[in-house]
């Protein structure tokens, strides 16, 4: 009796499935000809273009619906030589390494063309040509270096507000905490933000970089929100208390934020974008001593933290290392979606916690004039901030 | 957590660049030597400069010393009347430059068409089937009654139109078709060469067609690729051969679309030419000749030293992509015996 109700239950779950894969075989499956109607066309991606030694490498990979072959290269719309390799025909999805024999010159603006057998022409535009970076110890110390210059040190900054945030009275704290609300808004706007603007830019429309954001948003705030109930349920045996689980979550969240942000600077070097790269480094270093006061505001009635407030800084500030050195020698467009978009779930799990912890607090109604105040406040500061960016 | 998903980043972020590491991997084999920069690689080559791969469907060679005179047959009054019979076609699809496949419209199969060959005061009768799936006609340059021009008496696909006209002045002239949108037809390919030879013979030269041509084969209005003859780059990989102190007569023809002008640059000598060659004295002596679309020109020139000379579009792009070309000058006489004659016919 049980063997054939298992049976049974096998058999519901995967017939449907079986019947599924009939229809898309009859649909699209080799042979098929009821899907063949309208004009097929083929389509290239230029995802990445490199400068080197008397070479110009062109990273290209299929993104169109067939098959399809590259027969010409070309800089700045002029017919060049090129090698292709594996070689010079892509399947579905595949990539293939373009190098084409050419003396750039460097701080010029180049456009690399490449065209398929129907006679179309896609292209990529480079708005400074740089040599790529080759990753040697002294490169990876500078970039580590910078990752903690944008990173670290502005949150260690930002965690000595401390002692500030401790003498506030409760009305003070509420406004604080919502200050921190505020700042973390602005984060993830600014991380979903950046996210759209890299799958705009960078990411072949195949790939639905768009999506790929939300998808992203939504399943890492519901994965860190399962993680942060799992830690506060257990807050409740240990001497980890809930205040300390709150900013153990802010900081991962600002984490992958701090991640999102070394990808940019490091990206920025990467390309050769001195002006921008410096920008980007003051900017994120003044933007991240506010990343300090959040982790610091939930703990401001506690005592004895200082170790577990430096390990707090530095998983919130460290992945900015990560960050540069990822972005500074193979910048990926999906590294950085699937990062930036991470840290925007991530920071709206601690908003929602922020949120729940101010409520529990007092009696009195949530959105009061310090909440409101203080939320304000931190996105006009954060919106500040950012312009130095 | 927060380090698993690094690793996972930093894995994601290799296989991205997993192409370049895999093929780092591998021992070169090919030496890729072009404009004097040289690579290493494990992959394939696309040089469509210097091609050497298998011929294309269109031999550049074979166009630019066929003339084609018709059949000939003399009418009672002692006028030789030539007879052409061309069919267009819009279905062909045409590899124009290595691996590029393009959708060529055509006279008689072919971009140009047969270049149209005849004496002054010939009779021209064309016999002229449309094959295509549009409407297409022929538009002649030179003079001919209104009903002749091609232009007004539209030929419908599957429809037949006889051309009937003396062929007059002497000249390098142009055919093509004239049916709206114009820009379309020419571009895809319906065009050719129409010459009258005077009554009294040309002197005696090595005679060469030109068509200066494009292909805009992403159709976004500007030319992907220029050529003399249709080919991209085909005379940097099959140069010219000609002898030297051998007079050369050239007759360009410029049918190129979406760019105003096009021009014409000779190394290494210098030219007479004869401005649609309507005229017997030369118009000037020079190595640049600048063109507008529709324009034609003779040029006589002879090569006092052995060697390679390039000729191309001195519009760098045009030459850039495709329209550049050299005569290969020899010691010997080499004459080619070959020239495809149908005078014989008579």
């Amino acid at each position: 009796m049980i063997q054939t109700s298992k049976y049974r239950i096998v058999v519901s779950a995967v017939a449907p499935i079986i019947l599924l894969v009939i229809m898309v075989a009859f649909l699209v499956g080799p042979g098929s000809t009821f899907l063949q109607f309208g004009v097929i066309v083929p389509e290239i991606y230029l995802e990445k273009i490199d400068f080197v030694d008397s070479e110009i490498q062109v990273t290209v990979r299929n993104t169109g619906p067939i098959d399809t072959n590259i027969v010409v290269a070309d800089v700045n719309d002029r017919i060049q030589p090129a090698a292709i390799e594996p070689d010079n025909h892509l399947t579905r999805f595949e990539t293939a390494l373009v190098r084409i024999p050419y003396d750039w010159n460097e701080g010029q603006p180049y456009t690399i063309g490449l065209t398929t057998d129907d006679g179309t022409r896609f292209e990529k535009h480079v708005d400074v040509a740089f040599p790529a970076l080759v990753p040697d110890l002294e490169l990876i110390g500078f970039l580590g270096l910078i990752g903690v210059l944008v990173g670290i040190v502005p949150i260690m900054i930002g965690l000595l507000w401390l002692p500030f945030i401790r003498r506030l009275g409760e009305n003070g704290l509420r406004f604080f905490l919502a200050f921190t609300i505020g700042l973390l808004l602005f984060l993830a706007a600014d991380a979903i933000e950046e996210s759209l603007e890299i799958s705009q830019e960078h990411l072949s429309d195949v790939f639905n970089g768009k999506l790929l954001t939300f998808t992203c948003v939504i399943l890492s705030f519901l994965g860190l929100y399962l993680v942060g109930n799992q830690l506060i349920k257990r807050s409740q045996f240990s001497k980890f208390s809930k205040t300390m689980t709150i900013s153990l979550m802010i900081a991962i969240g600002i984490g992958f934020h701090n991640f999102g942000e070394g990808l940019a600077v490091g990206a920025a070097i990467g390309l050769g974008q001195v002006a921008l790269g410096t920008f980007l480094i003051v900017g994120f270093a003044l933007h991240n001593t506010t990343e300090g006061l959040a982790i610091a505001a939930p703990l401001s009635r506690k005592k004895g933290i200082i170790s577990k407030l430096i390990m707090f800084g530095l998983i919130a500030g460290s992945p900015a290392i990560f960050g540069t050195w990822i972005g500074g020698f193979s910048f990926s467009p999906f590294t950085a979606i699937i990062f930036l978009s991470i840290g925007a779930g991530a920071i709206f799990q601690v908003i929602l916690s922020l949120i729940n912890y101010i409520r529990n607090e007092s009696e009195i109604p949530f959105l009061n004039i310090y909440v409101i105040s203080g939320i304000s406040l931190g996105i006009v500061v954060m919106y500040i901030t950012s312009i130095f960016i | 957590m927060i380090y698993i998903l690094m690793i996972i980043a930093s894995l994601s972020t290799m296989y991205f660049v997993i192409p370049e590491v895999t093929n780092a991997a591998e021992e070169p084999r090919t030496f890729l030597t072009h404009t004097g920069l040289v690579i290493k690689t494990t992959g394939e080559v696309i040089d469509p400069i210097g091609y050497s791969g298998e011929p294309l469907e269109f031999n550049p060679d074979e166009f630019m010393r066929n003339f084609d005179y018709g059949i000939v047959t003399e009418l009672d009054d002692g006028t030789v009347l030539r007879e052409f019979y061309i069919t267009a076609r819009d279905d062909q699809i045409m590899e124009i430059s290595p691996g590029v496949h393009y959708n060529v419209w055509t006279f008689n199969g072919s971009v140009p068409g047969p270049t149209i060959r005849a004496t002054e005061g010939d009779l021209i009768r064309i016999h002229f089937t449309n094959d295509g799936s549009k409407a297409h006609t022929m538009h002649f340059h030179g003079k001919h009654k209104a009903e002749m021009d091609g232009v007004f008496e539209i030929v419908g696909p599957g429809g037949k139109f006889t051309y009937e006209f003396y062929a007059d002045p002497v000249g390098l002239h142009l055919y093509h078709c004239h049916v709206h949108p114009v820009e379309e037809h020419i571009t895809h390919g319906l065009y050719g060469v129409y010459i009258v030879d005077p009554k009294e013979p040309r002197e005696s030269a090595e005679e060469l067609v030109f068509v200066l041509n494009g292909m805009d084969t992403d159709y976004d209005g500007e030319n992907n690729f220029y050529a003399a003859n249709t080919i991209p780059f085909y005379y940097q990989h099959h140069p010219i051969e000609i002898s030297k102190n051998q007079l050369i007569r050239a007759y360009v023809v410029n049918i190129l679309e979406f760019d105003s002008i096009n021009n014409f640059h000779l190394h290494g000598t210098l030219f007479h030419h004869f401005p649609a060659g309507t005229d017997t004295v030369p118009s000037g002596f020079n190595d640049m000749l600048t063109m507008s679309q529709g324009d034609r020109q003779i040029l006589e020139f002879e090569y006092e030293y052995p060697g390679l000379y390039m000729f191309h579009a001195h519009v760098t792009e045009f030459s850039e992509k495709g329209w550049v070309s050299s005569f290969l000058v020899t010691e010997q006489n080499n004459i080619h015996s070959d020239v495809i004659d149908n005078d014989s016919d008579i």
